[in-house]
C-alpha cells in the first residue's frame, strides 16, 4: 500500500494538496502547528493511497513525501534545495517553482556547476533556498549579471529567477538584449500578474480589469496598455532560443512545467542557445483570494491570454554527414 | 623596455591586459570609445572576452556578474554613462567585489559636451550610488601615468576587494604620448579565493549578496567596510609635490590634465623668481589630506592656496577640508571643455601675490 508523509512543521495550511489528491484523501486537521498554521492530514485508509505524488507536486513547501504500493519512495525532497523553510505566503507558487528548478538541476547532475541569480522581488531570498552558488542582483538586472558570470565562466550553468516587475518592467532592456545576444543562460520568469514584494501594485502582466493597489478600479488598458506577453515578444527576435510558457497553478501543469525547465537547462548544458521559461504563478495574498481560488484564477483568467506551450525552439541540428538516416 | 607612441585610451586598454584583465564589458560613449575599439581587436589575441552591452546599466551589472566569479574585469565609460552605473557600483562595493572602471570625464551637466572636463569630481569621489560605500579613485596626469595607475588599479581592487575608478579627462584619453609598459604580454589572472562563485562542486556553496535583513548585521557590515576604507586611506594615498613648497608664497592644487598645465605655468613663474609649488593628488579618493596639510603647513605664513579645476569648483571642497581653516582659499576654473591656459594660471597666481 502506498502512503504519504506530511511534514507538519513546514505545512502552511494552503490546502493545495487537498485539491490535488485525485482520491480526496487529504483534509484540514483541527490542529495548528508551531507557526500557527492549520495543518493538513491524511484522512483515507492506508490502502487507498497509491503514492501518485500529485499532492507533493502541489505543495509549495517541501511538506510531503510519497511512497507507492510496493513501498518504493515516489517523491522525495530534492538536494537542489536547502532545508530552510521559505518565507513565502501560504499557497504562493514561488516555492513550487524553486523545487522544480532544484529537482531538474539535481536530476541533470548540474548542481555543482550552477550559479543562480536571484532578483529583487518576493524571491529576493532565493539564495537562501537554492543549494548552490548564488548571486543576488539589483532589480531587473539579473540577465546582465548572468551574462557577466557566464562569459567569465563558460563551463558553469547560469540561470536567473525573476518576477514580472523585475523582468518585464524595470529589467525590460536587460532581458531583451540577453536573449538577443543568445546568451547561453536560462531564465525562469515568474508571471504572477502583480508586484508581490511591494504589496500588490500593477505589473506589466496585470490582466485587463484586474484590481491592484495602483489600479484600484481595475487595470485600464486605455491608460496602461495591455499585459506584456514576454514569451511572444522574445520569440520575435531572430536569434535562436528555447522559449516556453508553463504553469505552476496545479500539479498536472507543474509536471509539464518541469519538462520545459529540464529542456531549457539541457539546451544550456549542451551550449545550444538562450533558454527561457515563463511560469504562470499565484499570489493569493495580493490577489486577495484563497490559495485554491488563486489556482482557479490562473486557469480561468490568465491562461487564455498567456497560452501555454513551447513558443519557440532552436532549429534541429542537421545530422552529421555519413550518419544513418 | 622600449617606448611606444600610443593614444591615452588605447594605452589604458593595453595596460588592463598587461595587468591580467581579459574581460571587458562596456557601452560606447565619446571620449572613451577608443578603449573598447582597441580591446575588441586585442582581447581575442589573449583569449579574452569582449561584450558590447546594451547600456551602462547592463555593463556595470555584467561586471558585477563577472567580478563575482573571480575574474579581473574592466568597464569603461564617460560622465553620463557613469551616472547610469550608480546603482551597480553600490551593489559591487557592498558585495566587496574587485573590478576596475575607466571614467574619461567629459563636460556636463546633462548631455553637456564631449570636450574634456573635471566636473565629475564630486561624482567620482562622493557621488554615484546609494549607501555608505567608497571607490578608490586614481587620477593620471599623463598617458604613462594612466598606464601605471591601471596596473595599480587592478592590484588595489583585488587586494581590497573594492571597485577602483581610473578617472581621467578627455585630454588624457585622446592625447598621444610615448609609453612604456612594465610587463610583457597578458598578466596573471586573479588568484584563487574563498568568495568567488564558480560552482560549488567539492566545497560549501557561496553567496554574493548585499541584502541584510537585520539592522545589527547591516550595521556590522557598514563598520567592516568603513574599517577597510580607513585602512585604504592610511596606506594608499598618493600625491605629487612639484616645485619648492618650503616657504613658498602660494600653493596651487590641481589634478590630472589641469595639474600638467599648472606645472608649465609654475616653470615659467619660477624662472621669474616666483616662489610657487603645486600639490597634485593622484588618489582623489582617498584624498591625501595628511600630505596636503603638511605641504600647506610648510608654506610662508600668509600664503594662499589656489585650487585650479576644469569645473566650477569641486575638488576645492577637499582642499578646504585639508586646510581646515588654516589658509585663505582662491579658485580658478573653467567648464564646458574650456581649459585654463598656462598664461591664465600664471596671471591668476601673480594677481594673488
Ligand atoms: C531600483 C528599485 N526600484 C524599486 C524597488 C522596489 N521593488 C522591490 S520588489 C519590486 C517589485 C517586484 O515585483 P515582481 O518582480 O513582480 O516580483 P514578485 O514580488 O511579485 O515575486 C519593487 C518595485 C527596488 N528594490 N529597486
Amino acid at each position: 500500500m502506498g502512503y504519504i508523509r506530511i511534514e507538519r512543521a513546514v505545512c502552511k495550511g494552503c490546502g493545495r494538496c487537498i485539491v490535488a489528491c485525485p482520491k480526496d484523501l487529504i483534509e484540514f486537521s483541527d490542529e495548528l502547528n508551531e507557526r500557527g498554521y492549520q495543518v493538513v492530514t491524511y484522512k483515507g485508509s492506508p490502502e487507498e493511497c497509491g503514492g501518485c505524488t500529485l499532492c507533493a507536486v502541489a505543495c509549495p513547501d517541501l511538506g510531503i513525501e510519497t511512497w507507492n504500493n510496493r513501498g518504493k519512495q515516489t517523491f522525495e525532497t530534492t538536494t537542489g534545495l536547502t532545508e530552510k523553510m521559505t518565507h513565502y505566503c501560504p499557497g504562493c507558487t514561488h516555492g513550487v517553482v524553486h523545487r522544480v528548478v532544484g529537482e531538474v538541476l539535481s536530476e541533470l547532475g548540474l548542481v555543482g556547476r550552477t550559479i543562480g541569480v536571484a532578483p529583487v522581488g518576493c524571491s529576493v531570498l532565493a539564495y537562501e533556498y537554492f543549494n548552490f552558488d548564488m548571486f543576488e542582483a539589483a532589480h531587473g538586472r539579473a540577465p546582465a549579471v548572468a551574462t557577466g558570470a557566464k562569459r567569465a565562466r563558460p563551463n558553469t550553468i547560469v540561470f536567473t529567477y525573476q518576477g514580472d516587475g523585475d523582468l518585464a518592467s524595470i529589467g525590460g532592456n536587460e532581458i531583451l538584449h540577453a536573449a538577443n545576444r543568445g546568451e547561453k543562460i536560462t531564465v525562469i520568469f515568474i508571471n504572477n500578474a502583480i508586484y508581490g514584494m511591494t504589496g500588490g501594485q500593477m505589473a506589466p502582466t496585470t490582466m485587463p480589469g484586474q484590481k491592484t493597489s495602483t489600479s484600484p478600479f481595475g487595470r485600464d488598458t486605455e491608460d496602461t496598455g495591455m499585459p506584456i506577453k514576454v514569451c511572444e515578444l522574445l520569440a520575435a527576435l531572430q536569434t535562436p532560443a528555447y522559449i516556453a510558457r508553463g504553469s505552476a497553478h496545479d500539479s498536472k501543469h507543474t509536471v509539464r512545467l518541469k519538462k520545459m525547465i529540464k529542456t531549457a537547462f539541457q539546451h544550456q548544458a549542451e551550449g545550444r542557445c538562450f533558454s527561457f521559461v515563463e511560469v504562470l504563478s499565484t499570489c493569493p495574498t495580493n490577489w486577495g483570494v484563497s490559495p485554491n481560488e488563486a489556482s482557479d484564477w490562473v486557469a480561468d483568467a490568465m491562461m487564455d491570454y498567456f497560452p501555454l506551450g513551447i513558443i519557440k525552439e532552436p532549429a534541429k541540428e542537421p545530422k552529421p554527414a555519413g550518419a544513418k538516416a | 623596455m622600449t617606448k611606444v607612441l600610443m593614444k591615452g585610451n588605447e594605452a589604458l586598454g593595453e595596460a588592463a591586459i598587461r595587468a591580467g584583465c581579459v574581460h571587458f564589458f562596456g557601452y560606447p560613449i565619446t571620449p572613451q570609445t577608443e578603449v573598447p575599439e582597441y580591446l575588441v581587436k586585442r582581447l581575442p589575441e589573449v583569449g579574452g572576452v569582449f561584450v558590447q552591452a546594451e547600456s551602462e546599466i547592463a555593463s556595470i551589472n555584467m561586471i558585477y556578474g563577472a567580478a563575482g566569479t573571480g575574474v579581473k574585469c574592466l568597464t569603461s565609460s564617460s560622465s553620463p554613462g557613469i551616472s547610469l552605473m550608480a546603482e551597480g557600483l553600490s551593489y559591487i562595493a557592498a558585495c566587496e567585489l574587485p573590478c576596475v572602471l575607466i571614467n574619461i570625464m567629459r563636460a556636463g551637466p546633462g548631455l553637456g559636451g564631449i570636450l574634456p572636463a573635471q566636473s565629475d569630481y564630486h561624482q567620482a569621489t562622493r557621488g554615484h550610488g546609494h549607501g555608505d560605500y567608497q571607490l578608490i579613485v586614481l587620477a593620471p596626469a599623463s598617458v604613462q601615468e594612466a598606464v601605471d595607475l591601471m596596473m595599480l588599479a587592478f592590484d588595489l581592487s583585488e587586494r581590497y576587494r573594492n571597485p577602483v575608478m581610473v578617472c581621467a579627462d578627455g585630454m588624457i584619453g585622446q592625447m598621444m604620448e610615448p609609453v612604456e609598459f612594465p610587463t610583457e604580454g597578458a598578466g596573471e589572472p586573479m588568484a584563487e579565493n574563498e568568495w568567488a562563485l564558480t560552482g560549488c562542486e567539492g566545497r560549501e556553496r557561496r553567496i554574493v549578496n548585499s541584502l541584510y535583513l537585520s539592522p545589527e548585521d547591516l550595521n556590522e557590515h557598514n563598520k567592516k567596510l568603513k574599517a577597510k576604507y580607513d585602512l585604504i586611506a592610511e596606506k594608499e594615498t598618493r600625491h605629487e609635490v612639484y616645485g619648492e613648497h618650503e616657504g613658498a608664497d602660494i600653493l596651487v592644487v590641481a589634478f590630472g590634465t589641469m595639474a600638467r598645465i599648472v606645472k608649465s605655468a609654475i616653470d615659467d613663474l619660477q624662472s621669474e623668481g616666483v616662489k610657487v609649488a603645486l600639490f597634485r593628488p593622484i588618489t582623489l579618493k582617498p584624498w591625501p589630506y595628511k600630505a596636503g596639510r603638511a605641504t600647506m603647513d610648510a608654506l610662508a605664513p600668509d600664503a594662499p592656496v589656489l585650487t585650479v579645476e576644469m569645473s566650477m569648483g569641486q575638488m576645492i571642497d577637499d582642499v578646504r577640508l585639508c586646510a581646515d581653516g588654516s589658509r585663505r582659499h582662491e579658485f580658478l576654473g573653467e567648464a564646458g571643455g574650456v581649459v585654463p591656459s598656462p598664461e591664465e594660471v600664471a596671471a591668476k597666481i601673480k594677481s594673488l601675490l
